[in-house]
């Protein structure tokens, strides 16, 4: 009887241990996330408005040409119109995999 | 320090961050002075039009006898890769239809596949939790099946999305449900490094989607369940170089702009994003309804060669084609001749901006091209 007590505390202890590790590493994470975000409010401290990367953005999409689109940038390439050269999609191999 | 204190100062540092939180946000609400559909609108922009049979589907690849769940090209000669629920990859000659290899997968339950970048290999991953990686060039099997050249395990959940380092057959990043994302050796087979996970800050659920940076393939973006992207440095596993919040919703599909500074994300919460990566800002929301209460998930997005199309699928079939400066649908897929019948899981551009492949729960891939009359500006 005597022994079976003293095993299952010191099960009780192991388990406490255990239990307080995983709240420290716990504790550590929460408080390095808040280091990060205060890190992350002041660099947002020295960010642009939205206004200076829209200009960029749109400078960025009326630059490259774009096979997709109607009107675009050129120079165009012949090789986009490769898709309508060969045989209609009706020729294509159908065959099933099974 | 006991137990008890432990957790008094566990649950005081949850609330500092909780309220560190709440305050970025409301000081990214005020540098929102705008956006960019807004923005384009004040500059004279108008939106781009289609006439009826500008985009056209061009090409039916099919063969697959189940559902397609992820597809991907070659950087180079037009080649398509495809995963479907019937257990096989496909690599197909997009221009002439032609099926050049067909691989049933170890593992029927694949989720995602890609091609490498000189097009000599192929890899896949699923529920298995593993990535395999199929050699093209391999001598088949006695049964007539290509041999699996590379396992890549070390997952602990499911493997949802797996992309190759540009220039380069030797690196692959995946997603998985274990919450991390892995950069792997593919030569050892070696995890070289863990992003996220039990010990380190990153995702809190399940990670869907990766998407490399083209212009910088050291940065990736990752979309979780956790409803954030995040993006990380390959050299900097211990924690991600930033956190877009923002998504109401798991984050299905993340992809980076072409020229790498902004990328897009399509969500459970029925809307698209554009975030800028250098300051965090959240540049655009798309989002339409869709002719009913429904609010359809957006299943993947593929962004057009110059990124002024955004390409978009939705779970109820849609697949709109939005204008990314003025915030418009200007097309949806699903209205043209020859379209899918069932939902668009996958969406991918060729190499070059000049084709569109869609996959779809159908058992089919289309190839979409222009085949109107181009202006030049």
């Amino acid at each position: 009887m005597e022994s079976e007590t003293a095993s299952s505390a010191d099960e009780q202890q192991a388990a406490d241990t255990r239990g307080k590790h995983r709240i420290l590493a716990e504790l550590k994470r929460v408080q390095q996330e808040s280091r990060f975000l205060e890190e992350e409010m002041e660099e947002l401290e020295k960010t642009d408005i939205i206004s200076t990367l829209c200009e960029e953005f749109l400078h960025c999409t009326e630059t490259r040409p774009d096979p997709l689109l109607s009107i675009t940038n050129g120079p165009i390439n012949p090789a986009w119109d490769i898709w309508f050269e060969g045989p209609p999609d009706s020729q294509g191999c159908r065959c099933w995999i099974l | 320090m006991s137990v008890a204190e432990l957790k008094e100062k566990h649950a005081a540092a949850t609330e500092k961050v909780n309220n560190l939180r709440e305050q970025l946000r409301q000081r990214r609400q005020q540098l929102l002075d705008t956006d960019v559909a807004e923005y384009a609108s004040s500059q004279g922009r108008s939106p781009v039009t289609f006439g009826p049979t500008d985009l056209v589907c061009c090409r039916t690849l099919q063969g697959h006898t189940g559902k397609v769940y992820s597809l991907d090209w070659t950087p180079e000669r037009n080649r398509i890769v495809s995963a479907s629920q019937d257990g096989r990859l496909i690599v197909w000659n997009a221009l002439t239809s032609q099926k050049t290899h067909a691989i049933k997968l170890p593992c029927a339950w694949v989720m995602t596949c890609a091609f490498s970048p000189t097009g000599q290999s192929v890899s896949c991953g699923g529920l298995d939790s593993m990535c395999s990686i199929f050699n093209l060039n391999s001598p088949t099997d006695k049964d007539g099946n290509l041999p699996v050249s590379k396992t890549l395990s070390g997952h602990k959940g499911y493997v949802s999305c797996c992309q190759y380092v540009p220039d380069e057959d030797i690196h692959i990043i995946t997603s998985s449900g274990d919450q991390t994302c892995v950069l792997w050796d593919i030569t050892t087979g070696l995890r070289t490094s863990v992003f996220g996970g039990e010990f380190q800050s990153g995702h809190t659920a399940d990670v869907l989607c990766v998407s490399i940076n083209g212009s910088n393939s050291r940065m990736f973006v990752s979309g979780s369940c956790d409803a954030t992207a995040r993006l990380w440095d390959t050299r900097v596993a211990s924690r991600a170089v930033r956190t877009f919040h923002g998504h109401e919703g798991d984050v299905n599909t993340v992809k980076f702009f072409p020229d790498g500074n902004r990328f897009g994300t399509g969500s459970d919460d029925g809307t698209c994003r554009l975030f800028d990566i250098r300051t965090g800002h959240q540049l655009q929301r798309y989002y339409q309804q869709h002719g009913d209460n429904d609010v359809p998930h957006v299943t993947s997005i593929a962004f057009s060669i110059s990124g002024r199309l955004l390409f978009a699928g939705y779970l109820n079939g849609d697949c709109y084609v939005w204008d990314t400066l003025l915030a418009r649908v200007v097309l949806n897929l699903r209205s043209l001749q020859n379209s899918h019948v069932n939902r668009i899981s996958c969406l991918g551009l060729s190499a070059d901006g000049s084709a569109l492949c869609t996959g779809s729960w159908d058992t089919n891939l289309k190839i979409w091209a222009f085949g109107g009359y181009r202006r030049v500006t």
